[in-house]
């Protein structure tokens, strides 16, 4: 019963043929959006990821910067080297110290500022807001100065008003601190305004369902706003983590030099130090690639955190 | 609990959010106020606590002026961060344009070429970039600070996703106008663009203006710009704070006066470009 028909051609497989362009013309199709690419990424294979593949390789070798001295192939020796040198576990050590310590600055202190005038709006809000961000615009090397003015042991600010006599700059124990604090000051505003900008963008019903079954303004805190601002928590975390120590290096450089008795040496002045102090380019590269690893697993540890996260609110 | 109770409560809650936020407001705002303070006070009076700086004299200002040429690094400084900016910004637009207006293989892979910069620190590729420059001959020059931060990954980012909200219909019906895609960008994406793409070159200004890296990097010798020229007057034993004020103050008169005109859009978006 069935008769097999052939099947009729198809007119589409006709149109398909027509329409697919010529070589030249594809080429051109295709070409724009990476010549609109092409400046910028040039500029980011030169300067980033050029030298970021010639800092892997530098860190096989032994080099004093100098151009007539030939790099001599060591092969593991400079991460052997570094391994058993106590500089990099300290200024580890301190690195993770400086993280610690201004994570009040760019978490505790803003949530708990944001909660506290979540409601008040308007004009004063914008005035509170341009003054706690002032610092922020600060270059780092006048707000070490000005710091370095306010902390002076003799005629500064801080001494003389607390009655106290430290010297802050110069004793181990201190300069970390203040470092931590003046880097605090710095970063607190931009904190303050992206906690805000966070808490002003949760959408108020959760929390009203919530007191209407009863629940308290500490519960409705814990239980709804917090979680809520995980995400914002999770990106400001990440920041300081890979940004803190970047953060410092001003005021290190401009304020301790490292010192004293490189209690304020942390990881990236460590790197500085390597290859423009004492020109040992090999060790440097290998604790620069040893650095790059590490903060590339912390940060992809974060935001995977932070994507899974990220689904409360949607 | 009865309406009064709830009024009061509340009234309680503004005054400590007002309390909460004043403090806070004094602590960041201080130092910036004493450094201005100080460098108004005459040289005999620097150590005064006086709150005001009362007879004002600008003898700091001047003595300033005889040690580094101010007006010089101010220039060098305009032109430097000037240069980078302009640069990053047509970088980032012409790449955001490329990823906004196009779908191409390998987009996602050169995308991530892009976040993946923050994850290289400068002090990772410093050396090699060193050695780079100084066969280029660019070390000590202000082209030399300015070249190799040209692109902004930063910009590209931020312009991305403004141009990502941008109606498709525009482009599409300048394409059927049979204009190319290089005289779409310019009569039709970037007049309609041009509260995002100021506010983002002042936030590329500001951060270039305020780079100290990169500077001291490449004019180890010298002290072409004014974040370099403030290390000079720092360091050495007995340092002259009234200068050293007066130079801070002016290193960041600039970027202030900026905020000062613009500063809803600034804190806009330096908030949405999260990091720096």
């Amino acid at each position: 019963m069935f008769v097999e028909v052939p099947a009729p051609p198809r007119p589409m497989d006709k149109a398909i043929k027509a329409a697919r362009p010529s070589l030249p013309r594809a080429i051109r199709r295709a070409v724009p959006p990476y010549l609109y690419l092409a400046p910028a990424l040039i500029l980011l294979g030169i300067w980033v990821y050029r030298p970021l593949a010639q800092t892997a390789q530098l860190s096989f070798y032994s080099w004093n910067l100098l151009p007539t001295t030939p790099m001599e192939p060591v092969g593991l020796d400079n991460y052997r080297r570094m391994m058993d040198s106590p500089e990099l576990g300290d200024a580890l050590w301190r690195t993770v110290e400086v993280i610690l310590g201004l994570l009040p600055f760019s978490i505790v202190i803003p949530v708990v500022v944001g909660l506290l005038t979540r409601r008040l709006g308007g004009r004063s809000r914008a005035v509170y807001q341009a003054l706690v961000f002032s610092p922020m615009l600060v270059a780092p090397v006048a707000g070490a100065a000005v710091w370095g003015w306010l902390l002076d042991p003799r005629g500064g600010v801080v001494n003389q008003a607390t009655g106290t006599s430290v010297n802050w700059l110069q004793e181990s124990g201190y300069a970390q601190i203040a470092i931590i604090l003046i880097t605090g000051w710095h970063v607190l505003g931009f904190a303050v305004l992206v906690v805000a900008a966070a808490l002003s963008g949760i959408n108020g019903d959760y929390a009203d369902a919530a007191a209407l079954d009863g629940a308290s303004r500490g519960q409705i805190t814990r239980w709804i706003t917090l979680p809520l601002l995980s995400p914002t928590l999770v990106f400001l975390t990440l920041m300081t983590v890979l940004l803190s120590a970047q953060w410092t290096f001003p005021l290190i450089d401009s304020l301790t030099q490292g010192g004293p008795a490189d209690s304020t040496t942390n990881v990236y002045y460590l790197l500085w130090d390597y290859g423009f102090r004492s020109y040992d380019a090999g060790m440097g590269a290998a604790a620069g690639m040893l650095l790059f690893v590490g903060f590339g697993l912390v940060a992809a540890v974060l935001v995977w955190l932070s994507e899974r996260l990220a689904f409360h609110d949607n | 609990m009865s309406e009064m109770a709830v009024g009061d409560r509340g009234r309680l809650r503004t005054v400590r959010a007002h309390g909460v936020l004043a403090v806070l407001s004094a602590i960041c705002v201080f130092p910036i106020y004493w450094l201005y303070a100080t460098s108004l006070r005459r040289p005999g009076d620097v150590y005064s606590l006086s709150p005001l700086p009362w007879p004002l004299s600008v003898q700091s200002y001047t003595d300033a002026a005889r040690q580094v040429d101010v007006v010089h690094l101010l220039f060098n400084t305009l032109a430097m961060a000037g240069l980078i900016a302009v640069g990053q910004l047509l970088t980032g637009l012409l790449a955001a344009y490329a990823f906004a207006a196009w779908n191409f293989p390998l987009k996602r892979l050169l995308y991530i070429a892009f976040v993946g910069t923050w994850l290289v620190p400068f002090q990772v590729t410093m050396l090699p970039n060193y050695v780079l420059l100084m066969q280029m001959g660019l070390l000590n020059t202000i082209m030399g600070v300015v070249v190799p931060t040209l692109c902004s990954a930063l910009g590209v980012l931020l312009l991305r996703q403004h141009l990502e909200s941008f109606p498709r219909e525009l482009l599409e019906a300048s394409a059927m106008d049979g204009r190319s895609s290089w005289t779409t960008l310019w009569t039709v994406v970037v007049p309609n663009m041009r509260s995002a793409l100021s506010a983002l070159a002042v936030v590329l200004f500001v951060n270039a203006w305020n780079e100290y890296f990169w500077p001291a990097m490449v004019m180890q010798r010298s002290n072409a710009v004014l974040q370099l020229g403030l290390r000079s007057f720092m360091g050495t034993e007995g340092t002259d704070w009234g200068p050293l004020m007066a130079v801070s103050g002016l290193a960041c008169l600039p970027v202030f006066a900026l905020y000062l005109v613009l500063q809803r859009n600034i804190v806009n978006a330096f908030v949405r470009s999260g990091l720096k």
